[in-house]
């Protein structure tokens, strides 16, 4: 019987490892603990007759919201053993959002970390008149809670314990009874735009992404997996959840989201998954601490950085290297790579990815010129995995050609498409929208593409989010945005445009760490972030970085106006996702003025913006941030 | 953060410390003059005040760095008076200082251990050898020392030295080594002064959860009257060594002597705490 389900693969898992493999470790006590394959299989079998005690039915839905812990794959495996399918919250996510996934998705159970989240769910509870059980497993904080709604995750494996003797066997019955066609989980699409829709990902589809995944890459049981990216997210559910059960590799999980650069270091592991952000901050990290440690460090490391990347350019085109860069090559593994890579985490890494946002091709090539092998990979919750980044043929600016067994095809506009097992099975509750983006078995993604001369996918940017400017001439905002931010100094940055204007502008979120640094090693004395922001050296710095990539861009798309905007964007105030990707249309409405201005001749904007401080005051800041021009450079 | 925690129905009555009487002098300085509360059994007690209202003096005579000239003090049916502070703290009387007093060149571990010193029982030898029993009783406190640290959220920090961390943690970990004597009675002192709003936040809801789980009475002296009024379910007042108020957290908003003492008629110093 081929193992076409998460739930079969568990049991083929542990039925050929048992208590002789490792299959998760956490950090708990400050001690790695660790869980075999009959662990893992048995808080499944618990956990899952528990849910069926408490009246759970074969294609129920389980919220889950929490963070990256062994419960979490647990409950994940359990509610699917029993036919059920599973919604991921992100953690983050505020009581009103948490109300709209669980609510939309119908769900009958919530399975909750810990006292934040039940804290919402107590609160939100009213409106949820499907919800039976909210299940948590971290008690800390909730001794004296006492609503009959909550139930402990310790309480719940008694209760499926007791279950077994009245019902043994039932849980491998269920096993066997699930289909393929069922639907694992539905993923809740990030909602760069509008309403999130669930797209619903069947256990086949699942099972066929984590396959092809771990053939290409070679994922091995030996192979050591640190989980950190939301378990709500495609990739993880792709890497640590199905990629695991296929392969048999270890998935280690951090302490806490604060302990995970330590943890990582601890654990050394050969396959890591970031977003494309946590590269950027280590990259950031690296550049900072560079900046601050002494003249002769500083000076070995711009002196062998180049050997690395002219290596990464050899190794990623498959060219041989000669003898005296291969003496070099060493010589700089050993003296820079090595112990630079091994203080963070990365000397063991096989293979390292990035997903979601588009990633600067600069990072790409930093990582790789260290020695960590980064690949780039494109995918979602709907359109699954499409295409990934092969050893040796790495082109920095592609994602890499399509994975095997999918198909790639662009149509007429430029929009990518995509068929393939992979590809989600329609969106829950909503055939309409299933209808609109799934045409003749084509999934259309929404991105704007090109496939290049070696079959390598480009992404440029969505459809949607592709601009015009006056005379027609398109241009994607994000291109320039994913290379200001890769700017030391820059931590965000919005690119302006339209079929209304004349040319393209930018606003810009200063780092504060970095040039905080700077203008302190440069005696630039500051108060505040705004104030930081405005100052003349600051804007001339700016300038500067923004002139310099101004000549990789046609000339009609060159930045010609910019600000440094007096406060960092926030997700708290909507304006970035959860995922920390720009809101990029409720950003503008918020700055329509500022916007206005740019295009002004003013060279002064006042700003007045109301701010909910955190004890709960409103206030009103008012500053006037300068306006500047970017002069062409020659 | 549950604003109040339920009382328990089982809740004992009984005082866990009576302070009876209580007076200090340095020289010819009243530091107290007659101070008497009781402490009882399970409640979070705040004890507020303005500047040198003798509220860490108090706190001082408790645990027994001051001898105060007359007055008794019964924990928990023993008069502990007379005893010196190193004995006090053996009868399960924990306390945090206002100034920071940690081993600064150790690690947050280390200091949590070194707490736990009272509760050592194998000898100096045994302990540096490191075997059987000696063995078994370092990772059975060590147990008790990562449940602290997994309470106050502390994981990030284990291992770094005390000195190198910012002053909010180490408010966190000064608590945390007051909580590692297992103690029947917790002193805090200021915990929250000199923190930022957020770190107050947490501070409260520790506070609140080692009362939740630990079941201690806490006596708490603080500045702040917003986070008082919040987390205490009894205050008393003190003001030039004498106590002027006592009762639950809206009796003392509205009392006149306490706004008076508060907002003054004189000082211009105490309006910034009120």
């Amino acid at each position: 019987m081929p193992e076409n389900t998460l739930p079969k693969l568990l049991k083929r898992n542990a039925e050929k490892y048992g208590s002789r493999k490792i299959a998760m470790r956490v950090k708990s006590r400050g001690i790695w603990q660790s869980f075999t394959w009959q662990d893992y299989y048995e808080n499944v079998k618990y956990f899952s007759l528990a849910l069926l005690a408490l009246g759970m039915r074969k294609g129920d839905k389980v919220s889950i919201i929490g963070e990256n812990k062994p419960e979490i794959f647990w409950a994940e495996l359990a509610v699917q053993s029993i036919g059920g399918t599973v919604v991921g919250i992100y953690t983050d996510c505020t009581p009103p959002e948490v109300k709209f996934f669980v609510a939309d998705s119908d769900s009958t159970f919530v399975i909750a970390h810990d006292q934040e989240q039940v804290d919402k769910l107590l609160q939100i509870k009213e409106g949820l008149p499907l919800v039976k059980k909210v299940i948590y497993w971290d008690p800390k904080g909730l001794w004296n809670y006492d609503d009959p709604i909550l139930t402990s995750f310790t309480e719940m494996v008694d209760l499926g314990k007791r279950y077994e003797k009245d019902h043994p066997g039932l849980f491998e019955e269920c096993i066997e009874k699930g289909e393929g066609e069922e639907i694992a989980l539905i993923c809740y699409t990030s909602g760069t735009t509008g309403m999130p829709k669930g797209a619903m990902i069947s256990h086949k589809g699942l099972v066929a992404i984590a396959q092809a995944w771990r053939d290409v890459d070679h994922w091995s049981p030996n192979d050591l997996y640190v989980s950190f990216i939301p378990p709500g997210w495609i990739a993880e559910q792709a890497v640590g959840v199905a990629g695991q059960l296929v392969s048999g590799m270890e998935v280690n999980f951090p302490e806490e989201p604060e302990t995970v650069q330590e943890n990582i270091r601890e654990i050394g592991p050969t396959i890591l998954f970031f977003a494309p952000r946590l590269w950027e901050n280590i990259n950031r990290m690296i550049q900072a601490k560079i900046t601050d440690t002494s003249a002769f460090r500083r000076w070995i490391y711009h002196l062998l950085l180049p050997v690395g990347y002219k290596t990464a350019q050899h190794r990623s085109s498959q060219k041989r290297l000669g003898l005296i860069f291969k003496i070099l090559y060493q010589v700089a593994h050993w003296i820079l790579f090595r112990p630079l890579k091994d203080r963070m985490g990365l000397s063991q890494i096989r293979c390292a990815y990035t997903a979601g946002s588009a990633v600067s091709p600069d990072i790409l090539n930093y990582f790789q010129a260290i020695g960590v092998n980064i690949k780039q990979v494109y995918g979602g919750s709907e359109q699954g995995l499409v295409t990934i980044h092969l050893d040796g043929q790495i082109k920095y600016e592609t994602c890499g050609p399509p994975m095997p067994g999918v198909e790639v095809r662009l149509s007429p506009e430029g929009e990518i498409m995509v068929k393939g097992e992979n590809i989600f099975s329609g969106y829950y509750k909503n055939p309409e929208a299933t209808r609109e983006k799934i045409r003749e078995g084509w999934y259309y993604t929404g991105d704007f593409g090109y496939i290049d001369e070696d079959h390598h996918l480009v992404v440029i940017d969505r459809m949607e989010d592709l601009k015009e400017l006056k005379g027609g001439r398109k241009f994607s905002p994000q291109f320039a945005e994913i290379r200001l931010r890769f700017c030391p100094s820059i931590k965000d940055a919005l690119v302006v445009g339209g079929e209304d204007k004349d040319y393209v502008t930018a606003i810009i979120n200063i780092d504060l760490d970095n040039v905080g640094r700077w203008a302190e090693a440069n005696r630039i004395p500051y108060t505040t972030f705004t104030d930081l922001s405005q100052k003349p050296e600051v804007i001339e710095l700016i300038k500067k970085d923004i002139q310099q990539i101004n000549k990789f861009l046609p000339e009609w798309s060159r930045i010609k106006k910019f600000v440094n905007l007096h406060k960092e964007f926030d997700a708290d105030e909507s304006e970035l996702t959860r995922t920390r990707k720009l809101r990029r249309t409720f950003v503008e409405n918020r700055y329509i003025d500022l916007i206005a201005a740019l295009y002004g001749n003013d060279r002064e904007y006042n700003v007045e913006a109301s701010v909910t401080y955190r004890d709960g005051r409103r206030g009103v800041i008012r500053t006037s941030i300068h306006i500047n021009p970017v002069e062409e450079t020659h | 953060m549950s604003p109040n925690p339920p009382l328990d129905k089982e809740r004992t009555i009984t005082d866990k410390l009576k302070v009876k009487d209580i007076h200090l002098n340095f020289g010819g300085v009243s530091a107290l003059a007659g101070v008497s509360f009781d402490v009882k059994a399970r409640e979070i007690l705040a004890i507020i005040g303005p500047n040198g209202a003798g509220k860490t003096s108090i706190l001082n005579c408790i645990n027994g760095f001051y001898r105060p000239q007359k007055g008794e003090l019964i924990f928990e049916d023993q008069n502990i008076y007379h005893l010196p502070p190193h004995r006090i703290a053996r009868l399960g009387i924990g306390r945090t200082f206002q100034n920071i007093e940690l081993f600064i060149g150790l690690s947050v571990l280390d200091n949590l251990m070194a707490a736990r010193h009272i509760h050592l029982k194998r000898g100096t030898l045994a302990g540096a050898l490191y075997f059987g029993p000696a063995r078994n009783e370092e990772i059975r406190h060590r147990e008790v020392v990562e449940d602290i640290i997994d309470l106050l959220e502390m994981e990030p920090y284990r291992k770094k030295v005390v000195g190198l961390l910012p002053y909010g943690v180490r408010k966190r970990v000064e608590l945390g080594r007051a909580l590692a004597l297992e103690p029947k009675l917790l002193l805090l002192d200021e915990p929250m002064a000199g923190m930022n709003l957020e770190e107050k936040e947490d501070m409260a809801r520790f506070i609140i959860d080692i009362h939740e789980l630990k079941k201690i009475p806490i006596v708490l002296v603080e500045h702040d009257m917003e986070v008082v009024m919040d987390i205490a379910e009894r205050l008393v007042v003190l003001d030039f060594g004498k106590k002027i108020a006592e009762g639950a957290p809206e009796e003392i908003r509205q009392n006149p002597l306490v706004i008076r003492a508060y907002l003054g008629e004189e000082t211009s110093e105490s309006e910034a705490h009120a």
